[in-house]
């Protein structure tokens, strides 16, 4: 009787693991429309207003445990800030001779918000889940293909570009942020600097990379970053150009290297995200499905 | 832990609660620039209550509806969970819990080793942008966070399942015949000595 416990015990554990593995597997390989993305997008659905009632229920919660941890951070930063702001008095004297010109050149390079995107309808939603692990920089939004949201439709928020739609279920939608190691931006650094693509480090979601620049071309600290919209006729990048990204914070080369690598900080919050905006029926991007 | 229906309704509700609130609240929260991760303590609660298989099923299934409600790769949580689920299991099975502090400290290890043991599925199954050290304090603190949130999560569990736990002490005041011999002997020996003797309490 025992050994017949036992046995069946070890035949439940063996059928999960092989389930388990299973799963992994063909999931993998299989193709966005398979059977095993759909039943995940009816549970998806089936979870989505639970998030929503629950983000929205808890959130006075939520506000007030970290406001805690953004107090104790405050703490710690606050003699670091005061010796910036004594850097930062100095440098504003000279940023206000450069306001002027650089206000017509982000005029010229659309990089106005209205502007830049301009054709696309803006659809507001709420970030209703979020993945709890840093190997997934994911976010559920409460806005599906009901709304109009599509594949690869920009994501932004009031500060510059959060990531892309990356599936999409009648009311719920999965943004892919542009911390997540499955992004790739195709980026141009302000004024006339070079392109490249902005991919994120796993694990650090206050840093994106822009690597193998040319190390002849200087880049400085506090440049800023914006989506290049890239195109060849044929494929081209699923953002529109002259989204703000980030800033640059570092550059970094060895003496070897013929190329720098540059550090970027985003400019979206991409920790504390609440609200974002959803660019739907912008104008077709050639290559990029939706 | 005997599950009967009703006792098996519960925990799929304690699962079906813990992955909203993870996924709507404890996943918005940042301590240490780390996000405090409940699932696998509930997992691990379950193991400890319930046993190996209850842990492992428990695991499983939590991994499967996690994946599918944030459409992530489907078999790396439910993999990593029921691993953590079953060991904590094996672990009751195994040893008695005559410490307060060791159902901590298990979560504590078992939370760490589920958070590196989906690091390395996820390195394996290839990550295309370089990964930051930052990883490994994620992962380490998320080992300690597990310690803390557990002291109110455990009582909680074992709460919510009362009336499935043999050894509970609810449970053993009642005069079953499994316990009541057993558990409070000079008691029980004594009231039916002095009712058989016809002597009355002193």
């Amino acid at each position: 009787m025992y050994r017949k416990q036992v046995r069946r015990r070890r035949a439940i554990l063996v059928l999960l693991i092989i389930a388990a593995l299973v799963l992994l597997s063909t999931q993998f390989s299989e193709r966005e429309g398979g059977p095993l993305h759909s039943m995940q997008r009816v549970v998806a659905s089936v979870f989505g207003p639970m998030e929503e009632g629950a983000t929205r229920a808890l959130k006075p919660a939520r506000d007030l445990v970290n406001w805690f941890d953004e107090t104790f951070k405050a703490r710690g930063t606050n003699s670091d800030l005061t010796a910036e702001v004594q850097q930062l008095r100095n440098e504003l004297a000279k940023t206000q001779a450069a306001e002027g010109e650089n206000q017509q050149l982000r005029k010229l390079l659309g990089l106005d918000k209205q502007g830049t995107l301009a054709g696309y309808t803006p659809v507001t939603a709420r970030v209703i889940a979020r993945s709890p692990t840093v190997w997934y920089s994911t976010v559920t939004i409460d806005k599906g293909s009901g709304d109009g949201v599509k594949m690869n439709d920009p994501v932004v928020t009031g500060d510059g570009l959060a990531g892309r739609i990356t599936d999409v279920t009648h009311g719920t939608a999965e943004v892919t942020l542009i911390t997540d190691d499955r992004s790739a931006v195709s980026a141009r650094v302000l004024p006339n600097g070079p392109e490249g693509v902005a991919e994120p480090e796993v694990g650090d979601p206050s840093d994106l990379l822009l690597d193998f620049i040319d190390k002849s071309q200087p880049i400085h600290k506090g440049q800023i970053l914006v989506t290049a919209g890239w195109s060849n006729g044929v494929i081209s990048s699923a953002f529109p150009p002259g989204i703000p990204i980030g800033q640059v914070s570092e550059t970094t080369a060895g003496q070897q290297q013929s190329y720098q690598r540059v550090h970027v900080t985003p400019f979206a919050d991409i920790r504390g995200l609440d609200f974002v905006q959803v660019a739907t029926g912008g104008p077709k991007r050639p290559g990029v499905p939706g | 832990m005997i599950v009967t229906w009703r006792i098996g309704i519960r925990i799929a509700v304690i699962v079906v609660v813990t992955i909203v609130l993870q996924i709507s609240f404890f996943s918005y929260l940042s301590f240490f620039g780390t996000t405090p991760n409940v699932i696998p303590l509930i997992v691990v609660s379950l193991g400890l209550l319930g046993g190996g298989m209850v842990g492992a099923v428990c695991g499983f299934a939590s991994g499967l509806l996690l994946d599918s409600a944030l459409l992530q790769t489907l078999g790396v949580s439910s993999l990593v969970l029921l691993s953590a689920g079953y060991l904590a299991g094996r672990y009751r099975e195994g040893a008695e819990i005559s410490n307060s502090l060791i159902p901590l400290l298990l979560a504590g290890a078992l939370t760490t080793g589920a958070a590196a043991g989906f690091a390395a599925i996820q390195l394996m199954l290839g990550v295309r942008t370089p990964v930051s050290l930052l990883v490994l304090r994620e992962i380490f603190v998320q080992g300690l966070l597990a310690v803390v949130l557990m002291i109110p999560i455990y009582p909680l569990i074992r709460w919510a399942l009362r009336p499935a736990i043999v050894d509970d002490v609810a449970f053993r005041s009642a005069r079953t015949p499994i316990t009541a011999g057993a558990s409070r002997p000079r008691r029980v020996r004594g009231r039916r000595m002095r009712r058989a003797t016809g002597v009355s309490r002193p």
